[in-house]
């Protein structure tokens, strides 16, 4: 039967396609926003009230309605680009920072540690060679002391890495709290209208990865279409209550209970690892090197025999074992004189000839030690190498998997400008054909009304 | 899969950026000169190079030791030619003063006493020869190796150089061991001499060739020594050339490890180059069209 309520149901037509254009709309205007999810009208066909015992199929209205509108989204797909996200940060920080702190000790080069260290042999060599002469062992001293320095140097700036690290480690915490405290609030405003609040869960997504790339967080859905958020296993966002954390001093705690946050990933992770594992390790073997160079020339020098037949002197200062504290002793800091160039003679031991070498020699060939500072350096370096270009390899990797994840998230999520426009046509053509079904009823009953039932005329 | 076009632009810039960086390691590479220019390019060449740098640093150094070396050792070796010729003018007088015997001018008998004593001097001027500002012949003691009355000053340390891996050269030789040991019946050769004057002064002939003979042993331990010294050089000769050889093979290793290939790097570059802008054009292709572009 076409009626009046024919009408009505070209106008559902119409208001239903004008809902979907708007969402076309919405949607493409939102193509390149981050985060953002598309959205679909769900429309369902409208079958009227169940008829009246007495009515027949007559009284049933026809139609369409927006029954809702679906969020493109798949939470375990959303999750798993998250937690690549996650550690994509924290192998890229990594790996960052062990590229800077191989730039503090750069090798294979012409100025680096190992140059220096060849320098500071070859000096002995010369002491060997002319005992006699003053600025040969002058030179030797202040080839000793441009190496200090350089030890110096380098522990320096292994050390200003960590302390970049735990200011960097503050500014974090502060970031995490801030985003952490918004999550809260888009909570509350989401439990408010769960439903009419699509575009604020894309918003908090977005946050939530933020927050993730930061600490490594995950977040679980909970009542009322909010989420919780947890660190280490431990909450920082409960529904609409966050909990601040604390980063002073280079770890990351919860402010309330002062207790460590176990970040597995994240920047929070990296951080963490430059502070306790990676500067201390590099501190250590840079230390390792400098307490080579000091017992093994010191042990040799302490029973050689300077021009005068003293003995016992040290070369290096006994106290300072660290690259940051390795200096010249007093014994021979600035007096060449006093270096110990003559080997004992044995038994005995009595005092050489003042022009003997042989002690200087000695410790110039410490150079070939398997043991000695340099093999220690070139391990280091190695080592640094190896790890370096590893954590380079790594972070390459976790960026193809993050970028999978995110292709995989996107695949559902993502707005598609086809897909738009084809959906937009399909829009606009039902739109026009609802208002065609309206303007024919409309012509339908205008001539029922002109034509027909001549009473009253 | 659904695939969208914010997703082709992430992709499309991702393998850009890849292709982009592959482009600018191996531009580094040929401004640089160096295939390593960072030790996580390469740990294994890194190794490599540190340890190359270490041996050639090393070589310099021997090779510093080894010139030092040689310097001692020619040094010796012309003092001691020239000294053994002085020596067979010696005993040339003294085989003059024998066969002449009595017969000779007091005048005459005098004058070669007077030679054999400058020959003493020569002698003495020579056993204190300095290389550099050292004595050569006086061990490890300072200043001279011998007094004016002959007496000998120094020790008996050999002064040593380090001239390759596990190789000490003693580049020395004492006095003793060239001019013979003071004291005793015969005595040093300055004693020697101081006779042999005498004796000529005297004319006394059986002195004279008693002290011949001694001349005689004396110059073959100074002979003897002036080989030793000959075949310590000629040892050196060997370590020299070999160090050459070392140096030469070192640094073409450290080259080979260290410095880029120019010709291979060239050709990558240009390869990637050319994919670098193949991708450009592609991307410039791709990106823009969507069903917007065919709606009208």
């Amino acid at each position: 039967m076409t009626g009046i309520s024919s009408l009505y149901t070209a106008l559902s037509g119409m208001r239903a396609q004008s809902r979907v254009l708007d969402l076309t709309g919405h949607n493409v205007a939102n193509a390149a926003t981050p985060g953002y999810h598309r959205q679909r009208a769900d429309l369902q066909a409208v079958s009227g009230g169940t008829p009246g015992l007495f009515s027949g199929v007559n009284a049933r209205n026809f139609g369409v309605e927006v029954v809702s509108v679906t969020h493109s989204f798949d939470a375990l797909f959303e999750a798993r680009s998250t937690r690549e996200e996650a550690s994509r940060s924290a192998t890229s920080l990594v790996s960052s920072t062990l590229s800077q702190l191989q730039a503090a000790i750069p090798e294979p080069s012409d100025t680096g540690l190992a140059s220096q260290l060849d320098a500071f042999w070859g000096a002995w060599s010369d002491v060997a060679t002319q005992p006699d002469s003053l600025p040969v062992r002058a030179q030797l001293l202040s080839n000793a002391t441009s190496l200090t320095n350089s030890l110096h140097s380098t522990a320096a700036s292994i050390t200003a890495l960590k302390d970049t690290a735990i200011g960097q480690m503050a500014t974090l915490a502060g970031d995490a709290n801030g985003l952490a405290a918004q999550i809260a609030t888009l909570n509350k405003a989401i439990m408010a209208n769960p439903t009419a609040s699509l575009d604020l869960i894309d918003q908090r997504g977005q946050i939530m990865t933020s927050l993730a790339k930061l600490t490594g967080a995950v977040s679980r859905p909970s009542e009322g279409g909010q989420i919780d958020v947890s660190i280490g296993g431990r909450l920082i966002v409960s529904g609409t209550h966050s909990f601040a954390l604390d980063g002073a001093g280079g770890t990351l705690r919860w402010a309330s209970d002062n207790l460590a946050v176990t970040a597995t990933s994240g920047d929070a992770a990296a951080l963490s690892a430059t502070i306790t594992d990676i500067v201390p390790r590099y501190t250590a073997a840079l230390d390792g090197v400098a307490a080579a160079l000091v017992s093994s020339v010191n042990a040799l020098h302490a029973v050689g025999y300077d021009q005068t037949g003293t003995t016992g002197r040290q070369f290096f200062d006994p106290a300072g074992v660290t690259a940051a504290t390795i200096g010249l002793s007093v014994d021979v800091n600035g007096l060449p004189g006093n270096i110990a160039a003559g080997a004992p003679v044995l038994p005995g031991p009595v005092a050489p000839g003042p022009l003997d070498g042989d002690q200087a020699r000695a410790i110039a060939t410490l150079a070939e030690s398997m043991t000695g500072a340099d093999s220690q350096y070139e391990s280091l370096i190695a080592n640094l190498a190896v790890e370096t270009s590893v954590a380079a390899q790594r972070a390459d990797l976790q960026d193809q998997v993050a970028d999978t994840a995110k292709a995989q998230a996107d695949s559902v999520g993502a707005v598609s400008i086809d897909e738009e426009m084809a959906n937009l046509t399909a829009a606009q053509r039902a739109f026009e054909a609802s208002a065609r079904v309206m303007t024919t009823v409309d012509d339908m009953l205008g001539f029922l009304i002109e034509h027909t039932g001549v009473v009253g005329r | 899969m659904r695939v969208t076009s914010s997703m082709m632009i992430a992709n499309t810039l991702r393998d850009l950026n890849s292709s982009m960086g592959r482009l600018q390691k191996t531009q580094t590479q040929l401004s640089t000169g160096r295939r390593i220019t960072k030790a996580s390019d390469d740990p294994t060449g890194t190794a490599n190079a540190m340890m190359l740098r270490k041996q050639i640093n090393r070589l310099d150094q021997r090779s510093r030791s080894l010139a030092d070396a040689t310097g001692w050792l020619e040094t010796a070796d012309s003092r001691l030619t020239a000294g053994l010729d002085v020596l067979g003018r010696a005993k040339e007088i003294a085989v003059r003063a024998a066969n002449s015997g009595g017969l000779v001018d007091v005048n005459a008998r005098l004058a070669m006493a007077t030679e054999i004593r400058s020959i003493r001097e020569d002698m003495l001027g020579l056993a204190n020869s300095t290389y550099g500002t050292r004595s050569i012949f006086n061990g490890t003691a300072s200043g001279a190796a011998y007094s004016a009355a002959g007496a000998y000053l120094g020790n008996s340390a050999s002064v040593v150089r380090d001239v390759g891996p596990m190789n000490n050269l003693a580049v020395n030789i004492t006095g003793p061991q060239v001019f013979g040991t003071a004291g005793g019946p015969v005595g040093n050769l300055f004693e020697v001499l101081d006779r042999l004057a005498n004796a000529v002064a005297a004319g006394n002939d059986a002195a004279i060739a008693t002290e011949h003979t001694n001349l005689d042993n004396a110059t073959q331990v100074m002979a003897a020594a002036t080989v030793d010294i000959g075949s310590r050089a000629a040892t050196l000769d060997g370590i020299r050339s070999r160090a050459m050889d070392d140096d030469l093979r070192l640094r073409t290793a450290l080259s080979g490890v260290e410095e880029t290939d120019l010709a291979s790097a060239l050709i990558t570059e240009k390869a990637q180059e050319n994919s670098y802008q193949a991708a450009l054009q592609v991307a410039a292709k791709i990106l823009p069209p969507s069903l917007l572009d065919y709606l009208r």
